[in-house]
C-alpha cells in the first residue's frame, strides 16, 4: 500500500468514526432528563416556544426522519440554535475554536520541544543528577492536577510577582501575526501575548512534558540497549549520531502513538485550564452551556471537539506513516 | 502591586482582635456611597486617609487629550443582546448602554427623563408619554409606532417573542401611537405605573426588529443610547464606542468594553493589573487589597437587592409556619454579616428594604434563638427531619459561603438536619422561572433585586397566588396585594404595604437574610458613583 | 495469574527500587487515612467556626489587611485594620473561609478520591475487560464493531464528557453511614460518607474504553496459544473459555493498567469537583475551588494544601504502578486518560 492510500484509508475511518460522533451527540437527546425538547428548549420557555421547537426539531417524526434531517443539517453548517442565547449554534462554537486552538498548540510546542531533549538527556545519562532531575519532575508533573497548578501558577507569578497575565487572551497570535507588517510595535505585541499565554500553556503543558519525558526516557533506554545500536557502536559510528538518528527516530514512533491517544487528555485538559484563566475558548463555552443548560451549544461543541481530535489522529497516523514505513503495510 | 502601608502605619493604634487574632493597626476610611457628587469625589479620591493620592498625580498624568477607554469586567456576559428576550441584571447592563426605556432614573433611584421627555396620568387612569425628538443608531427617527411595538413586543406573547419581562409593566390593556406620543392603559389603576416604565421597557425599532432574525438580533443592535456596540464576541467581551449624536449630550468615554469572570479573584486581579476600570462584586476578603492598592479603591453601595432563603408553602416541613418561622430564628444572620460578609450588609426582617415604599419600620428582624427554634420544630411536629437548601454558586456577594453558614446553623439544631446542594445560577434559576410551583426547589438561596424601589414589586411576584415566581399563597396576602394595586392615594397604599409586610414576616416565606451591598472595584484612574439599582452607567464616569 | 516467579518479581524490584518503596508508603498511608479518618480527623470536617476562620498553618503567622463595613446614617463606613493572624494549635494546617479546619477535611478527603477512584476503576474494569476480551477473541465483525465504538468513545475527552453527562443527569449523593461513628467510636463525626455516585458512573462509563483495549490485545494473543485451542476442540464453549483461560492470564497487564487509572480518576474526579461537577463537598478538588478565591487575599492555604494532597496521592498511585509494571510485564506502557 502506498503512502497516499495508507492516508486515505485512515481519513475514511476517522470519517466513519466522526460520523459515530455525530450519532452519539444525537442519541443525547433521549438522555436528557424528560422530554427531548428539554435538550434544546430552556425550562422556561413558553409553550408556544416548545411546540415551535418540536415541530423544528421533527420530534413528531419518525425517528430516522429526524437522524437524516439532522446528519443533513450538519452537512449544510447548521448546528441548531441556542434558544438560551438567541443564536445560531455554529457562530458560537467557531467563535471560540481559535482561542482553543492556540492554546492546545502552544502547550504541545511547549510540552514538546523541552521534553524530548530532557528524556534524551535523562536516558543518556542514567543515574547521574539530571536523571533523577527528569524523572522527579516527569513523576510530578503526571500526578500533578493542572487546575490546580494553574493556581499556584497564578499565586507566583501574578500575586507575588506582577509578571504576567492571570486571565483572558487580551492579545492573540493574530494581533502578533499583524504587527509584523502593521503599525503596532512587533516586540511590544509579542511580549503582551506571551503575557497572556505563558501561563495557561505551562499550566496546560506540564502534564504532557512530564509524560513524553518519561516515554522518550524509557523508549531510548530500550533502544540503546539494542543489538543495532551496539552494532553501530562497534562499526565506528559516533555516538551522537547513533544517539539521536537511529535510537531517537525508533523511540518517537511509540511516544507519537500515546501522543495521538492522548489528545483527548490535552482537550479535557484545555477545557479546565481555561476555566483557571477564563481563557475565552470552547472548554469555558462547554461549562457554561452546561451550566446555563443550554444543550445545543454543547451539543455543538462536543462535535467540534470529537472532530478536532479524530482529525489530529489522522494526521498523527500519517506522520508516523512518514516515519515508520513499515505501519503502511500492517 | 505595591501598597501603601507607610501612610496607614501613622495611624496605627492597638486593639485587640477577637480570639486568636491581634490587630496591629486601625485605619478608618469611609466610602462615599450616594454622595453623588461626582466631582467633589473626584478631588478626594481615596478618601485622602491612605495617602495613595500623590502617587496617583502620575497615573492623573495619562488624562489630557488621551482617548479615555473604560472596561468593566462583571461576573457573567450576556445571554443575548435582544433586550427584551432577557430577565438578568448582567445582560440588562450590557444591552442597557445600548437601548433606553421611555423614563429613567438618578443614580439614586429617583426617576427622570429617558425618551420621554413629558409624561403624566391622564383622567381615566392611563399613562401618556410625550415622545423625545430623537433617532436609533442607524440614523432613523424613534416614532409613536416604534414605542408602540416595544411594548406590544414585551407584554403580549403574540407580537414577535414571548418576552420574559412580560410582567414588568404591569397588566397593560392597550397601547395607543399618537403625534408625538403615546398613551398607555392598563386593567386596573397601576399606581407605580411610572415606576415600573422607569425600570423596563426598552425601545427598539419596529421595522429593524422585524426585517431581521432573532440570531441577528441577539448579535446586533439599534437603539438610542449613549453608546454602539462595535464589536460582540459571544459569552467573552462587548466593544462599544460612543454614540456621537446622543440626545444626552458628549458621551466622555471613548471606547468602552464590558467583559466577565466568574471568580471574584480573577476580577479583583484584572483590575490591580490595569486591564480594567470597574469590577462588580469585589468578596469582602479582596476589599483591603483593592483599598491599599495604588491603582484602584472600593465604591460601595447598599443596594436594592434582598438576600433570604425560600420556602415552598406546599412541601413539608416547610407547609408549617411554626417550622418557617424556626427556620428564621435558627439562622444567626448577624453573625454572618459580621464573619461572612465583614459588614458588607443590613439584616433585615421583612421583604421591603428600608427606603423603599412600604418598608415597614416597626419590623424588627427574628432574633438568633436557637432554642426557640428547636421549641418551634418540635411544635410543628416535624422534630427529626432532615432537608436540603440549595444555594447558588457565585451569583451573588458570598452566597455559597453564606449558605454553608446557614445551614451549619440549622443542621445544629438538635431536631433538624440540614445539608447544601450547590447549582450553578442559571439552572437554579431556571428551576425557580419555572411556571410550575412543583418544578421548584423546596428550599434555596435567592436574591431579589428590586429596581422599582417598590414594596410591591418584591411581595407580588415572590409571594402572592399569581405570583410568577411564588413559594407562597396566603388569600390575605393576595388580597392586601390586590388593595395595594388599585389604591390611587399614595399614603394609604403605603400603609397596606406595611401591613403586607408585617403578615410576610409572620408568615416567613422566606428566611429574611440581608440587604446586599454592591462592592465595586473602581480604577483610581476614573471617577464612577455606583447606584442602588446594580445598573452600571459608564457614561457617567469621567476621567480622573 | 499470581505465580511464584511473579512474587519473586515484585520482590526483587521492590528491594531494588526506593521509589517502589516511597510508593507503597505513600498508599498505604492514604488508605489508612482514607479508612480511619474518623479517628485521625481532630475537628469535624463540616464544622463551622466563623470566628476562627481563615487562621494560616502552624508556622506562618499572617500580617492582613482587613476591611469592615457598617452602615452609619445610610452612608457605608468602611474600616481597615491591619491584623495580624496567627495559627492556633488546634487547626495545625489552619482554617477555611469558614472556620472548618483544614487538616480534617483534607482526611476526609481521601475518602471521596480512593472511594471514588477504586470504585470507578472497577466500574471502567466491568465494562471495558467483557468487552475487550469478548471483541479480541472472536475477532471479526464483533471486533470491528466494538473497536469502532471504541474509537468514538476516546473521541470524547473524559472530562468533557464527564461534564457533559453530569450537566445532563444532575449530581447525585448518596449517604453511607460511618460504620465507626454509626457503632459509637467517634460520635463527633460526620455520621455518613456523602458519595457522589454520578460522579463514580460517569468516570467508569468514560474510561471504560482503555480497559477494552488492553483486555482486547491480551485476548488477540491468547487466543493463538495452544491451551485454549485445546479447550476449544474439547468442546468448550466461548464464554466458558474467555472466563477460565483467557482472563486469568490476561489480569497482570488489567492490573496494572487499574493501578494507573485509579491515579487518572482520582484526578478527573478532584477536576469535576473544581469544575462544581460533585454530588460532595468534602472533596480536594472542592475545596481548591473555594481556596480559590483567597490566593490573591493572602490565604494561600485553603487551596495549595489539598492540591498537595492530591499530588501526593497521585505520585504514590503511580509509583505503585511503575513497581508493579516493571516486576510484572516490562511491556505495557502506562497509558490512561488522566485530567
Amino acid at each position: 500500500m502506498s503512502f497516499g492510500r495508507f492516508v486515505l484509508k485512515r481519513s475514511l475511518q476517522g470519517l466513519g468514526v466522526v460520523w459515530g460522533v455525530v450519532t452519539v451527540v444525537f442519541a443525547l437527546r433521549f438522555v436528557t432528563p424528560g422530554s427531548a425538547i428539554n435538550a434544546v428548549a430552556p425550562l422556561d420557555a413558553s409553550q408556544e416556544t416548545r411546540q415551535a421547537i418540536a415541530a423544528e426539531l421533527g420530534l413528531d417524526q419518525p425517528l430516522y426522519v429526524q437522524y437524516g434531517q439532522y446528519i443533513f443539517d450538519l452537512l449544510r453548517g447548521d448546528m441548531g440554535f441556542s434558544y438560551i442565547r438567541g443564536q445560531e449554534v455554529v457562530g458560537l462554537v467557531f467563535a471560540r475554536l481559535p482561542a482553543t486552538v492556540e492554546l492546545a498548540l502552544a502547550a504541545s510546542v511547549v510540552a514538546i520541544a523541552l521534553s524530548i531533549p530532557l528524556g534524551v538527556l535523562s536516558a543518556t545519562r542514567r543515574n547521574q543528577p539530571v536523571d533523577y532531575g527528569a524523572t522527579l519532575f516527569s513523576l510530578g508533573g503526571i500526578s500533578t492536577p493542572n487546575f490546580w497548578l494553574g493556581i499556584m501558577l497564578i499565586l507566583v507569578f501574578a500575586v507575588e510577582f506582577d509578571v504576567f497575565n492571570t486571565s483572558g487572551r487580551g492579545v492573540d497570535v493574530g494581533d502578533v501575526a499583524v504587527s509584523i507588517v502593521g503599525s503596532d510595535p512587533f516586540v511590544g505585541t509579542l511580549l503582551a501575548w506571551l503575557a497572556y499565554i505563558t501561563l495557561p500553556a505551562i499550566a496546560l503543558g506540564t502534564y504532557f512534558m512530564a509524560l513524553i519525558t518519561r516515554l522518550t526516557r524509557s523508549g531510548m533506554l530500550d533502544e540503546l540497549g539494542k543489538g543495532y545500536v551496539q552494532a553501530a557502536r562497534a562499526k565506528g559510528l559516533p555516538n551522537t549520531l547513533v544517539r539521536y538518528k537511529h535510537a531517537l527516530r525508533n523511540t518517537l514512533i511509540p511516544v507519537i502513538t500515546v501522543l495521538g491517544l492522548q489528545l483527548g487528555t490535552l482537550i479535557g485538559g484545555a477545557v479546565i485550564t481555561e476555566a483557571v484563566f477564563s481563557w475565552p475558548g470552547l472548554g469555558t463555552l462547554v461549562i457554561d452551556s452546561i451550566n446555563r443548560r443550554d444543550w445545543p451549544v454543547l451539543q455543538g461543541s462536543l462535535i467540534v471537539i470529537g472532530t478536532s481530535f479524530v482529525l489530529v489522529n489522522v494526521l498523527v497516523d500519517a506522520v508516523y506513516a512518514y516515519l515508520d514505513p513499515q505501519v503502511v503495510n500492517d | 502591586m505595591r501598597s501603601d502601608n507607610d501612610d496607614r502605619i501613622n495611624r496605627r493604634t492597638m486593639l485587640t482582635y477577637a480570639g486568636t487574632a491581634a490587630a496591629v493597626g486601625l485605619a478608618g476610611c469611609s466610602g462615599n456611597g450616594g454622595d453623588g457628587s461626582d466631582g467633589s469625589d473626584g478631588s478626594d479620591g481615596d478618601d485622602g486617609t491612605d495617602g495613595s493620592d500623590g502617587s496617583d498625580g502620575s497615573d492623573g498624568d495619562d488624562g489630557g487629550d488621551e482617548a479615555f477607554e473604560l472596561g468593566v469586567t462583571m461576573g457573567q456576559m450576556d445571554s443575548g443582546l435582544d433586550p427584551q428576550d432577557h430577565a438578568e441584571t448582567n445582560t440588562e447592563i450590557i444591552v442597557g448602554q445600548v437601548y433606553e426605556g421611555l423614563l429613567d432614573r438618578d443614580k439614586e433611584g429617583g426617576i427622570i427623563e429617558g425618551l420621554a421627555t413629558d409624561w403624566e396620568r391622564t383622567e381615566d387612569g392611563s399613562v401618556r408619554f410625550v415622545l423625545r425628538d430623537t433617532s436609533f443608531h442607524n440614523g432613523d427617527p424613534v416614532t409613536s409606532e416604534d414605542v408602540r411595538f416595544s411594548i406590544r413586543r414585551i407584554v403580549d406573547d403574540d407580537v414577535g417573542i414571548a418576552s420574559p419581562q412580560k410582567n414588568d409593566l404591569g397588566s397593560v390593556s392597550e397601547v395607543v401611537a399618537g403625534d408625538g406620543e403615546v398613551t398607555v392603559s392598563f386593567e386596573g389603576f397601576n399606581p407605580i405605573a411610572f415606576q415600573l416604565f422607569a425600570t423596563n421597557g426598552e425601545i427598539v425599532q419596529q421595522s429593524w426588529i422585524e426585517e431581521n432574525d432573532g440570531n441577528f438580533i441577539n448579535r446586533n443592535t439599534n437603539g438610542t443610547g449613549p453608546f454602539v456596540v462595535t464589536e460582540y464576541d459571544s459569552g467573552n467581551e462587548v466593544a462599544y464606542e460612543p454614540n456621537d449624536d446622543y440626545w444626552g449630550g458628549d458621551v466622555p468615554v471613548d471606547a468602552l468594553t464590558m467583559s466577565a469572570s466568574s471568580e471574584s479573584s480573577t476580577r479583583v486581579n484584572r483590575l490591580l493589573a490595569e486591564e480594567t476600570d470597574i469590577v462588580t462584586n469585589v468578596p469582602p476578603q479582596e476589599v483591603s487589597r483593592v483599598e491599599s492598592s495604588d491603582v484602584a479603591g472600593i465604591n460601595s453601595v447598599p443596594s436594592a437587592r434582598i438576600i433570604f432563603l425560600q420556602m415552598r408553602y406546599d412541601v413539608e416541613p416547610f407547609s408549617s409556619q411554626q417550622f418557617r418561622q424556626a427556620m428564621n430564628h435558627a439562622v444567626d444572620v448577624e453573625s454572618i454579616i459580621e464573619n461572612v460578609l465583614n459588614g458588607f450588609g443590613n439584616i433585615t426582617g421583612q421583604p421591603t428594604l428600608e427606603g423603599h415604599v412600604g418598608h415597614n419600620p416597626d419590623i424588627e428582624p427574628y432574633p438568633y434563638d436557637p432554642e426557640e427554634a428547636e421549641r418551634l420544630v418540635d411544635e410543628s411536629g416535624h422534630a427529626g427531619v432532615e432537608i436540603t437548601l440549595q444555594t447558588p454558586i457565585g451569583r451573588y456577594l458570598g452566597d455559597v459561603e453564606i449558605a454553608q453558614a446557614a445551614a451549619n446553623q440549622i443542621d445544629s439544631l438538635s431536631n433538624v438536619s440540614c445539608s447544601l446542594e450547590q447549582r450553578e445560577f442559571s439552572s437554579l434559576v431556571q428551576d425557580i422561572t419555572t411556571g410550575n410551583i412543583e418544578d421548584k426547589p423546596h428550599f434555596n438561596l435567592l436574591g431579589w433585586g428590586n429596581g422599582e424601589f417598590d414594596g410591591s414589586q418584591t411581595i407580588t411576584p415572590l409571594m402572592t397566588t399569581e405570583g410568577a415566581l411564588t413559594i407562597l399563597e396566603n388569600e390575605e396576602l393576595d388580597q392586601l396585594m390586590v388593595d395595594a394595586e388599585s389604591t390611587e392615594d399614595p399614603d394609604e397604599r403605603v400603609e397596606i404595604l406595611q401591613e403586607a409586610n408585617q403578615l410576610a414576616h409572620d408568615l416567613a416565606p422566606w428566611v429574611f437574610l440581608h440587604q446586599q451591598f454592591s462592592v465595586y472595584g473602581v480604577s483610581s484612574d476614573i471617577s464612577w458613583e455606583p447606584r442602588a439599582d446594580e445598573f452600571i452607567d459608564p457614561d457617567t464616569a469621567t476621567q480622573q | 495469574m499470581v505465580s511464584a516467579r511473579v512474587i519473586r518479581n515484585l520482590k526483587k524490584e521492590f528491594r531494588n527500587s526506593a521509589l517502589a518503596k516511597i510508593g507503597l508508603l505513600l498508599v498505604v498511608g492514604i488508605l489508612f487515612t482514607a479508612a480511619f479518618a474518623p479517628f485521625i480527623a481532630p475537628h469535624d470536617p463540616t464544622e463551622q467556626q466563623l470566628d476562627q476562620s481563615e487562621l494560616p498553618p502552624l508556622g506562618f503567622s499572617e500580617t492582613t489587611e482587613r476591611t469592615t463595613s457598617q452602615m452609619v446614617e445610610g452612608e457605608i463606613q468602611t474600616v481597615t485594620e491591619t491584623v495580624e493572624i496567627t495559627p492556633d494549635a488546634a487547626h495545625p494546617l489552619g482554617t477555611d473561609s469558614l472556620g472548618r479546619d483544614m487538616l480534617s477535611r483534607i482526611i476526609y478527603g481521601a475518602r471521596t478520591s480512593l472511594v471514588v477512584g477504586v470504585l470507578g476503576t472497577l466500574l471502567a474494569a466491568f465494562v471495558g475487560v467483557p468487552v475487550g476480551l469478548f471483541a479480541g477473541y472472536h475477532r471479526g465483525n464483533v471486533d470491528d464493531v466494538l473497536m469502532r465504538i471504541a474509537d468514538v468513545s476516546l473521541a470524547f475527552p473524559s472530562l468533557v464528557l464527564a461534564v457533559a453527562l453530569i450537566g445532563l443527569w444532575g449530581r447525585a449523593a448518596v449517604n453511607i453511614p460511618d460504620p465507626f461513628v454509626v457503632a459509637g467510636l467517634a460520635p463527633e463525626m460526620p455520621e455518613s460518607f456523602v458519595l457522589p455516585i454520578t460522579v463514580v458512573i460517569v468516570v467508569g462509563l468514560v474510561n471504560w474504553v482503555w480497559f477494552a483495549r488492553v483486555a482486547r490485545g491480551e485476548a488477540l494473543s491468547l487466543r493463538s496459544q495452544e491451551y485454549v485451542k485445546a479447550s476449544r476442540a474439547l468442546g468448550a464453549d466461548d464464554t466458558s473459555i474467555i472466563w477460565n483461560h483467557v482472563l486469568p492470564n490476561a489480569i497482570t497487564p488489567i492490573i496494572v493498567l487499574a493501578t494507573v487509572q485509579v491515579a487518572a480518576i482520582i484526578l478527573l474526579e478532584s477536576s469535576l469537583s473544581f469544575l462544581g461537577f460533585s454530588g460532595t463537598t468534602l472533596s480536594w478538588g472542592f475545596d481548591i475551588a473555594q481556596g480559590r478565591d483567597y490566593i490573591s487575599s493572602g490565604q494561600w492555604w485553603i487551596a495549595s494544601l489539598p492540591g498537595l494532597a492530591i499530588m501526593f496521592s497521585v505520585i504514590g498511585i503511580n509509583l505503585l504502578g511503575d513497581w508493579l509494571r516493571d516486576s510484572l510485564d516490562p511491556g505495557i506502557e502506562g497509558e490512561g486518560g488522566a485530567a
